[in-house]
């Protein structure tokens, strides 16, 4: 090994004893440098959402070097001729100047918008990969409703995003978004002009969802992602189970040197990821949309992606209102629009923070759990999700239903049908077929672990009977187990030969470490280091 | 304004019309009443109809291009629309007051002829060439008058010239966004609209297919008459579309995945950039 | 945190014969973690496998700063302006962007694969294993630190000094109402303005324009003649007040729509008690602002009469009351009632009969 050696010690010892003296940092530092991971792609998911965060923090004070949030009306001055001497507000003009006067500006401001994409994305698939392998149960309750908190925060960061630029899907947008708080009921109105400063649009908005979206709900999220980092270390990784994996240890590489290499690479993979996006695929492209004007509106007009599935809901709900008619006075309205906009994200943010506690309590399972299930050794929770999954697909594609419409030439009003038929007939549907799933792989496991894996060899009896040939799994003593092994929830191999599909972390420790050793050594080195081996984890 | 208010009192006298005149009084005439009156719709109708034809046919020659219009319309337009263009009920609507800037329209973007009954007819390869829609077009305007189209050549000069001005290409920007893109979408790629019908692309539209659109409002767009978008407004609105047109190619910022807004963005950062990180993921933390 | 793995042999960290791998070893153990394996993956330094992965390396780390640079030029260098320059510079320019995202896209993509090759090929193969300590802390503990708790209770004598306590949640209560009240009271706006609901008046109300009626204008505010529009056509409509089309009036903006004569009688026939005398001859006007979301509701189909909501896909029937038909409105679109005036043009004779735009809880 090329170690670069340095012979100028003093300093730097030094100045680390310095340090110590008044900090104590050697051991909670060597603590934390010791940490050790689990080593598994799904645990790389956050990440992404860790690493697109940062990516947002900073393309987000290049844009706001640039960017005035005024409704100030101004006359187009620019570079990009069809607007020029248009009216607009300040903040269109200071956007457009962005993308088209500041050098690599449009560049800065897709970057910041791919990431605030992959941003939602990786905490959705994220959060999937929790459910479905158990990750939320005790002890980790809170840090997954930290999780349910930062995608509604990350939500409403992404909207105000949207609306900033004040083009004509900006204000449309705006203007959604208030005639969902006149929905709600008794208050609505008072609502309404409180946050507008008057009737839609007024002209304090944009000031306003500026320093909530620069400084307020940044400010949150970077708390709760501290609380989630935070919450990560104090209670360390969850791991699959495997040999040697218990519900009492952590089986994997030490933060230094292995895992911090790794994740350092892969900030950068992913940070290469959006820089990429952002170059290559326009997003965003608000001079075609013009400034906002109330008048003014395309059709396919749609949230980013994240939001979509609230406009689904929102296409999809019947034209129910209810009435209070009294004696006295006009009466009172709930608009239809108030049910798929305020009572369902409602429901959608209730539902997850207690879900860990009502799963809980309907298994009777108190019980600390350090170790993740494989989806299909909790049959009832991956059909629920799937059944979840199946309802959020719905709203998501009736949210871009229109496009599909178009692009596809499918009647608009059959794909509104299409949706809301759908949105009652699939979730169950995606229940059942999950759970028979579920129940079908535990099942084939278990006849691996029975019987053996299946060769495809065929062999013929004397008598004449046709059998196929099972190889058997290695059960720990060394020996063929006429018995087979237990069900443990662990992956079970399915192909010949591959008996190692548990995926050891590295060879030698599935293994006696001497089988799998490198071509033939010539010497022996490295006496010092001294190896304890593990042959097997039973 | 001529052509649409000269359909009107034509509308009166078609057979529908005569149909729902007909009341219980009348039903309770006698037979000879019935008669006399049956004739006298009958005469009516000629009356309304004979001095037109007669005149077309025999008195006011039509023009020599009208007259080879009207042997291509004897042959591919006479099925639905009728003889002498007064429509024929459940097929074709009458093409009296239509005017040529509809013929044209029509017949150059492939609508017309028909392929078969739908819902909205669709832009195709167009069956005749331009010379003999401009044929069609003319018989049909001798016959019943109606809005007309610039002449190509006049109008895509003046397209050009609206295009290299900012100020008329911004103008033509604000209309475009008033009043068109509610369908045709920013991008001008359409949209869906109720029940199956659709707001065409306007990506491959000639300059005189989108005027043609505009004056004569074409199975569902509305009518933009020159008194509401003047000719100026027009060219203005066509120079920004052929400039959003022009320009799709050499977009800033990258591939523009189509011009669909949202949903192609939601479908790339899935596609492209969940899965390729997914991959990372398998690979990083794979065994090496 | 993990409790400290007590000392239980005696190490002497001066000891010259410990290599630098038992000191990783030690402080490892010392934080709960057994190193169960490590091995170098390549035991014979300088094989030419392990030549290879350095070549690698080199290669990638040398294309990181190779596309940097690239990214510098382009950066630099590259047409960047919109619109300028000759047709060289404009067929170059729309590939700024894009060069851009490929040359630092690429510069950090080899970093990253730099960095994670390095990790995973030339640093040593390992497993460790780290003891949690999670479940409850020792129960003295909790009782200690209950006890440090109640203490202060006790101390402060809250049931002793029940006046006092009260004294003070009477003192604080009010100090908290502070902050409610800054924001609340800073913020909180009336839905009203000169003693009426700003959610039941537009642009079209008279008081506007000196208690005149409101001519119907277009965007530049021109009025606006019958003859302006064609048959089956529509355009859209602003009230002809100073600023009328500007989004100060976001709730105004009004579809003037020219129906055919059979459908200007269908919708006289459909009429109901609300929308009667708002038609003008063939000419009907409806609010543009969706009575679901507030988007404007534009897409009028001239053959079908109906007007379709891009946003929610709400449609509405134009002959019959602008009736929703279909999508999640539940309520028609206003009728502005219009006529012509003396010189020609159109005015509305009144403002909306009923409040425009999406619903509200005091909407009658």
């Amino acid at each position: 090994m090329k170690r670069r050696k340095i012979d100028v010690r003093a300093l730097p010892a030094n100045s680390a004893k310095a340090l110590d003296e008044r900090f104590q940092a050697a051991t909670p530092l060597r603590r934390l440098m010791n940490k050790v991971f689990p080593d598994h792609w799904s645990f790389l998911l956050g990440e992404i959402a860790l690493y697109s965060f940062i990516v947002l923090l900073l393309s987000g004070v290049f844009l706001a070097l640039f960017f005035d949030p005024s409704l100030r009306e101004v006359v187009y001055d620019g570079s990009y001729a069809p607007l020029r001497g248009v009216e607009m507000s300040q903040a269109y003009n200071t956007a457009l100047q962005i993308s088209f006067d500041v050098r690599g500006g449009l560049f800065m401001r897709q970057m910041h918008h791919w990431a605030a994409l992959l941003f939602m994305a990786a905490i959705v698939v994220h959060m999937f990969r929790v459910f479905f392998t158990g990750a939320f149960r005790k002890p980790r309750e809170a840090n997954w409703i930290v999780g349910v908190l930062l995608f509604w925060m990350g939500f409403l960061e992404g909207f105000g995003g949207y609306s900033l630029p004040d083009d004509a899907l900006s204000g449309t947008g705006l203007r959604i978004a208030s005639a969902i708080m006149l929905s709600i009921p008794v208050v609505g109105t008072w609502v309404t002009t409180s946050l507008f400063g008057g009737e839609f649009p007024g002209e304090v908005i944009l000031d306003r969802l500026y320093i909530v979206h620069v400084l307020l709900v940044p400010g949150a999220l970077l708390a709760l992602i501290s609380v989630h980092m935070g919450l990560l270390v104090k209670q360390k990784h969850t791991q699959w189970p495997g040999p040697g994996r218990t519900n009492n240890n952590v089986v994997g590489v030490r933060m230094f040197p292995g895992f911090a290499a790794k994740a350092g690479g892969f900030f950068m993979i992913v940070f290469a990821m959006i820089a990429a996006l952002a170059g290559l695929f326009q997003i965003n492209p608000i001079w075609l949309f013009g400034p906002y004007k109330a008048a003014v509106v395309s059709a396919a007009s749609q949230p980013d992606w994240y939001v979509m599935f609230l406009d689904g809901s929102t296409r999809l709900f019947p034209a129910w209102e209810i009435r209070f008619d009294f004696f006295y006075g006009d009466g009172y309205t709930i608009p239809p629009i108030f049910w798929p906009t305020v009572v369902l994200p409602g429901i959608l943010t209730m539902l997850p923070i207690f879900y860990p506690f009502i799963e809980a309590r309907f298994s009777k399972d108190k019980a600390v759990h350090n170790l993740l299930q494989r989806p299909r050794d909790n049959p009832l929770r991956t059909a629920l999700g799937a059944m979840a999954i199946a309802f959020y697909v719905v709203l998501l594609i009736s949210g871009g239903n229109d496009v599909l419409a178009d692009k596809f030439h499918i009647s608009l009003n059959a794909m509104t049908w299409a949706g809301r038929i759908g949105l009652l007939i699939l979730p169950p549907l995606a229940y059942y077929v999950a759970y028979r799933i579920a129940l079908g792989l535990q099942q084939h496991d278990r006849e691996v672990l029975a019987h053996g894996v299946e060769t495809g060899i065929i062999r013929r009896l004397p008598d004449g009977k046709f059998v196929e040939i099972h190889q058997p799994l290695p059960t720990g003593n060394g020996h063929g187990d006429e018995h087979g092994l237990d069900y443990a929830g662990w992956v079970v191999p399915k192909k010949m030969n591959r008996l190692g599909a548990l995926a050891p972390t590295v060879k030698g420790f599935f293994y006696p470490i001497e089988k799998a050793g490198p071509a033939p050594q010539p010497r022996q080195i490295e006496e010092d280091r001294d190896r304890e081996e593990i042959t097997s984890g039973h | 304004m001529t052509s649409e208010q000269s359909k009107r009192p034509l509308a009166r006298l078609v057979p529908g019309g005569a149909r729902a005149a007909r009341g219980k009084l009348r039903r309770r005439l006698s037979a000879a009443v019935r008669l006399v009156a049956a004739l006298t719709v009958v005469g009516g109708l000629y009356t309304a109809y004979a001095p037109g034809v007669g005149r077309a046919e025999e008195t006011v020659k039509l023009s020599e291009g009208a007259a080879e219009g009207k042997a291509i319309y004897e042959v591919s337009c006479i099925t639905c629309h009728g003889r002498n263009a007064q429509g024929v009920e459940g097929r074709g609507p009458s093409l009296i007051g239509v005017g040529s800037a509809a013929v044209e329209f029509q017949v150059n973007t492939g609508r017309m002829p028909l392929a078969r009954q739908e819902a909205q007819a669709e832009r195709k390869t167009p069956q005749f060439n331009q010379e003999q829609a401009a044929q069609l077009g003319a018989y049909i305007q001798e016959l019943g008058g109606g809005p007309q189209l610039p002449d190509s050549q006049s109008l895509d000069e003046e397209i050009k010239k609206a295009q290299g001005s900012d100020k008329i290409l911004a103008h033509g920007g604000e209309l475009y966004r008033v009043n068109c893109s509610s369908c045709h979408a920013f991008s001008t790629g359409g949209g869906a609209l109720s029940s199956g019908k659709f707001a065409p692309s306007l990506e491959h539209s000639t300059n005189r297919d989108i005027y043609a659109a505009m004056l004569t409002g074409p199975q569902n767009m509305p009518v933009f008459g020159n008194n509401q978008l003047s000719p100026d407004d027009k060219a203005a609105i066509i120079a920004y579309i052929q400039n959003l047109n022009e320009n799709k190619a050499t977009d800033p910022g990258g591939w523009n995945l189509g011009r669909y807004g949202p949903v192609p963005e939601g479908l790339v950062i899935f596609l492209v950039g969940i899965a390729a990180l997914v991959f990372a993921t398998l690979w990083i933390a794979g065994k090496s | 945190m993990t409790t400290h793995h007590s000392t239980d042999v005696e190490f002497d960290a001066s000891d010259a014969s410990l290599s630098r791998f038992d000191l990783v070893k030690e402080g490892a153990r010392r934080d709960g973690v057994q190193i169960v394996h490590y091995a170098p993956r390549f035991p014979v330094p300088g094989t030419r496998a392990e030549r290879r992965i350095e070549r690698v390396l080199a290669l990638l780390f040398l294309l990181t700063g190779l596309a940097s640079t690239a990214f510098v030029v382009a950066y630099i260098a590259w047409p960047w302006k919109y619109g300028e320059g000759d047709s060289t510079y404009r067929s170059l320019y729309p590939f700024y962007t894009p060069v851009l995202g490929a040359t630092l896209g690429l510069a950090l993509l080899t970093l990253g694969l730099g960095i994670v090759v390095w990790s995973k090929k030339l640093l040593p193969e390992e497993v460790s294993i780290q003891e949690r300590h999670d479940g409850p802390s020792d129960s003295t503990e909790q009782v200690l630190t209950a006890a440090t708790i109640m203490n202060m209770g006790d101390e402060l004598g809250l049931k002793r000094r029940r006046f006092v306590g009260l004294a003070f949640l009477a003192g604080a209560a009010p100090l908290g109402a502070v902050a409610g009240a800054l924001l609340v009271g800073s913020l909180i706006k009336a839905p009203t303005q000169d003693g009426e609901n700003i959610f039941f008046t537009t642009g079209w109300d008279p008081k506007h324009n000196d208690g005149k009626p409101v001519r119907l204008t277009h965007e530049d505010g021109t009025p606006i003649r019958p003859a302006d529009v064609s048959v089956g056509g529509q355009i859209t409509v602003y009230p002809g007040i100073p600023h009328g089309a500007s989004n100060k009036w976001a709730d105004s903006p009004t579809l003037l729509i020219h129906l055919r004569e059979e459908d200007a009688e269908a919708t006289l026939k459909n009429v109901k008690e609300v929308n009667k005398g708002s038609q003008w001859q063939n000419f009907v006007a409806y609010s543009k602002i969706c009575t679901h979301a507030g988007c404007p509701a534009s897409l009028y189909e001239q053959q079908t009469n109906r007007l379709l909501c891009p946003c929610h896909q709400s449609q509405f029937q134009i002959t019959d009351n602008a009736r929703p038909i279909f999508g999640p409105a539940s309520r028609a679109l206003p009728q502005l009632p219009i006529t012509v005036d003396d010189e020609g043009y159109f005015i509305a004779t009144q403002d909306y009969k009923i409040p425009v735009g999406p619903a509200f809880w005091e909407r009658p």
